[in-house]
C-alpha cells in the first residue's frame, strides 16, 4: 500500500495504490488523514463508522466526507482504518487519538473531496486511485 | 497559442462550440499573452464543460485568475436562465462565501512599523490552522440565526457597527436562507467555528496604502496614502463545506432524474426551479450567511486588538467593502436586451456592479461597487471599482485574486518556510502561520503576480484600479 501526491496547481491530487479495495479506501483516508495533521498519529481510541453510497467513487467519497466530519466534530485524527465493503455498504474501524496541537497542528485543512478526475482503477497488481481534495 | 481557442481581443479570447462534446454556448475568457503560456489545459476543459450545462446564458466565463479547480474552473463565471436553467454546487465549492474584506484605520505606517507585538497579539486572538476552535459560544438557536441573518446577527450581538452592513455585499445577508435545508452535521460544525480563520489560503493582513490611482473613488471608499489598513480573507468553515458535500450527493440523484448528461460528475446540478435546486440554495444561502456572520466576528477581534494596543475608537476603523468569491446569487442582468433575473454563480470570482446598481450603498452608486483583489503573502492586493462594463459582458464580475501557478507538492520539495519568512522580513513583511508548512502552501512564488492580473482586468475595463495596498503583516491560517 502507498500514496504519493501528483501536481495539481490549486488543490491537492493524489494517487494510491493497494492490493484491494478495501485497502484502497483505507490508503485514501491515511492521504487525508496525513495531509491534515501530519504523519505523527497514534491508536488510542476506536469508533466505527457505517456508509452507504450507490457505486464505489460514491462510496469513497463518502467514506472519506464522513472521516472528514468525524474527524472535525470529535477532534480526532485518525492513525489507520480497518475497511469492509459489502456491495454498496461501507463499515469501519477507525483508530485514532485526540487532536493535539502540538503534534497535530502543522497540516493543511480539507475542505472536501471532489469527483472531478476521480479515477478507481484494477489491474493484475490490484488498485489504483487518483483523487483530488480541496483545501 | 493555446491550441483550439481563439484570441478575439486584446487581452480576451474563445472556446469554441464543439471544443468539447455538447456545449451549448461558447466559452469566453479574459487573459494577456503572458499569462495565456501558463494556462493549464485542464482550466480550459472545465471552461468548456460548464457551456454544456442547461440554460446557460450567452458565455461560459473565466476571469483572468482561471485555473484548474473541480467542476467550474476557478475563476468561472456563469449564469442561468431561470427556467431552463440549473444550479450547481460545483460553480461554488466547497467553501461557500469564501470571500474578503478590508478594514481601514486611522493608523500610518510609523505608527505600526517594526511592532512584532500587532502580528503576535492579532495571530493570538484569532484563532487560525486546522484544530482550531473559537472563544465565542455559540447556542444552536444562535447559529440558526446566524444563518438567517448574516452579518447583521453579528453586529445585533456586539459584534460591529451597523454601518459595517451596508459596506457589505447583499448588505452581508442574503434572504433567500433556509436554514431547514442546512443538515444536522453542518450545523454541528458550525457551532464552534465562528469567528475562526481557518486554513490553506486563509489569511488576515496587515496592509498599507501604498498608491492611489482614483482620488475621488479611494476617498469614497476611506482610502487614503500611508493608511494602515487590514485585509480578513475566510469562508463559511466546516459548515459550509459539509452543506456542499450534502447537497453535492442529493444533486448527484437529481442529475440522473433530470436526465442531465455532465461531463464531469463534481458538476452536479438540478433545474433552479426544482425542489433539489431550491434546497441546495437555500441551504447556500444560509452558509453564505454565516460566512459573513463569521469575518464580522474576526473583524470585531481585529478592531479589539487595534483599538487596545494603539488606542484608537473602535468607530474609527470603518470598513471599506465585503465581497464573496464563491456563491450563486439571483440577480438582475441585461440578457436578449430585457433585465431580467438570472442566477450567476461565482468560482473564485468576484461582483464588480458599476454604478447604479441597486444593491450599492448609496454614497458609493455614483461610483461603482468596491472589489477587493488580496495578493499573495508579498505581494499588493488592489482595490478596484466594478463598471458598466462588467455588467455588459461578465454579469458584473470581476477576478478574485492572483491564481497558483505552482502545487503544493512543488512548493515543498523547492522551498522552506524559514527561507519564505526570513525573505519576507528582509522586506519588511512579518509573518506568523501554525506552522512552516502553511507557509510553504502558500509562498509568494506559488501565485502569479498579482500586478499581472489587476492589470489584464482594469484594461479589459470590468473594473477600474482604485488602490494598491502591499503587507507588512501577515496571520496565515
Amino acid at each position: 500500500m502507498s500514496f504519493r501526491e501528483l501536481p495539481h496547481t490549486a488543490d491537492i491530487k493524489i494517487e494510491a495504490r493497494a492490493p484491494t479495495k478495501e485497502m484502497l479506501f483505507s490508503e485514501a483516508c491515511n492521504a487525508l488523514m496525513q495531509i491534515m495533521y501530519g504523519k505523527d498519529r497514534r491508536s488510542r481510541d476506536t469508533i466505527e463508522l457505517v456508509v452507504d453510497a450507490d457505486d464505489t467513487e460514491a462510496l469513497l467519497a463518502d467514506f472519506l466526507s464522513e472521516v472528514l466530519f468525524r474527524s472535525e466534530v470529535d477532534g480526532l485524527v485518525f492513525s489507520d482504518a480497518e475497511v469492509h465493503i459489502d456491495g454498496s455498504h461501507l463499515h469501519a474501524v477507525m483508530h485514532g487519538e485526540l487532536f493535539d496541537r502540538d503534534r497535530h497542528a502543522g497540516g493543511t485543512e480539507v475542505k472536501g473531496i471532489s469527483y472531478s478526475g476521480m479515477s478507481i482503477t484494477r489491474d493484475t497488481n490490484g488498485y489504483m486511485l487518483e483523487i483530488l481534495f480541496d483545501v | 497559442m493555446i491550441e483550439g481557442v481563439t484570441h478575439v481581443g486584446v487581452n480576451e479570447w474563445e472556446v469554441p462550440v464543439g471544443y468539447v462534446p455538447g456545449m451549448r454556448v461558447p466559452g469566453r475568457f479574459f487573459l494577456s499573452e503572458p499569462l495565456a503560456e501558463i494556462l493549464e489545459a485542464g482550466a480550459l476543459q472545465q471552461l468548456a464543460n460548464v457551456a454544456t450545462m442547461p440554460g446557460i446564458i450567452k458565455n461560459s466565463l473565466a476571469m483572468p485568475d482561471i485555473h484548474w479547480g473541480y467542476g467550474f474552473p476557478i475563476g468561472g463565471v456563469a449564469a442561468f436562465a431561470l427556467d431552463t436553467g440549473v444550479i450547481s454546487p460545483g460553480g461554488v465549492g466547497f467553501d461557500i462565501n469564501c470571500g474578503v474584506r478590508l478594514l481601514t484605520t486611522p493608523l500610518e505606517q510609523k505608527d505600526v512599523a517594526g511592532r512584532r507585538d500587532l502580528v503576535d497579539g492579532l495571530f493570538h486572538a484569532v484563532p487560525t490552522g486546522v484544530g482550531a476552535k473559537s472563544a465565542h459560544k455559540v447556542s444552536p438557536r444562535a447559529l440558526d440565526e446566524m444563518m438567517v441573518k448574516g452579518a447583521r446577527w453579528a453586529v445585533e450581538n456586539g459584534f460591529g457597527v451597523p454601518r459595517d452592513l451596508v459596506r457589505c455585499e447583499e448588505t452581508g445577508c442574503m434572504r433567500e436562507a433556509d436554514i431547514r435545508a442546512v443538515s444536522a452535521k453542518a450545523k454541528q460544525r458550525g457551532i464552534p467555528q465562528g469567528g475562526t480563520l481557518g486554513s490553506g489560503n486563509h489569511f488576515l493582513e496587515i496592509q498599507v496604502v501604498r498608491e492611489i490611482y482614483d482620488a475621488p473613488a479611494a476617498a469614497a471608499f476611506g482610502l487614503r496614502a500611508g493608511q494602515v489598513c487590514c485585509m480578513i480573507h475566510c469562508g463559511s468553515r466546516g459548515l459550509g463545506h459539509q452543506t456542499c458535500t450534502d447537497h453535492l450527493k442529493v444533486l448527484e440523484s437529481a442529475t440522473k432524474k433530470y436526465q442531465i448528461s455532465l461531463p464531469d460528475r463534481q458538476l452536479a446540478c438540478a433545474p433552479i426551479t426544482s425542489p433539489e435546486g431550491r434546497e441546495y440554495f437555500g441551504a447556500m444561502a444560509a452558509s453564505a450567511n454565516y460566512a459573513w456572520a463569521n469575518r464580522q466576528m474576526i473583524t470585531h477581534t481585529v478592531r479589539q486588538v487595534l483599538g487596545r494596543m494603539f488606542r484608537i475608537e473602535y468607530e474609527s476603523m470603518p470598513l471599506v467593502y465585503d465581497v464573496a468569491h464563491n456563491v450563486a446569487k439571483m440577480e438582475e442582468h441585461m440578457v436578449d436586451g430585457r433585465r431580467s433575473m438570472v442566477c450567476v454563480h461565482r468560482k473564485g470570482a468576484t461582483r464588480a456592479f458599476g454604478p447604479g446598481e441597486p444593491d450599492l450603498p448609496p454614497e458609493l452608486a455614483a461610483l461603482g461597487q468596491p472589489v477587493i483583489i488580496p495578493g499573495s503573502m508579498g505581494t499588493s492586493s488592489f482595490v478596484l471599482k466594478g463598471t458598466q462594463v462588467a455588467m455588459d459582458r461578465t454579469f458584473g464580475s470581476t477576478c478574485h485574486g492572483a491564481g497558483r501557478i505552482m502545487s503544493r507538492s512543488q512548493a515543498k520539495k523547492q522551498l522552506s518556510g524559514k527561507d519564505i519568512s526570513d525573505n519576507l522580513l528582509s522586506k519588511g513583511i512579518m509573518v506568523r502561520a501554525p506552522s512552516d508548512n502553511a507557509l510553504v502552501d502558500e509562498a509568494p512564488d506559488v501565485y502569479k503576480s498579482s500586478d499581472e492580473v489587476v492589470k489584464v482586468v482594469h484594461d479589459v475595463g470590468i473594473s477600474r484600479l482604485v488602490a494598491r495596498l502591499s503587507p507588512i503583516g501577515v496571520i496565515k491560517g
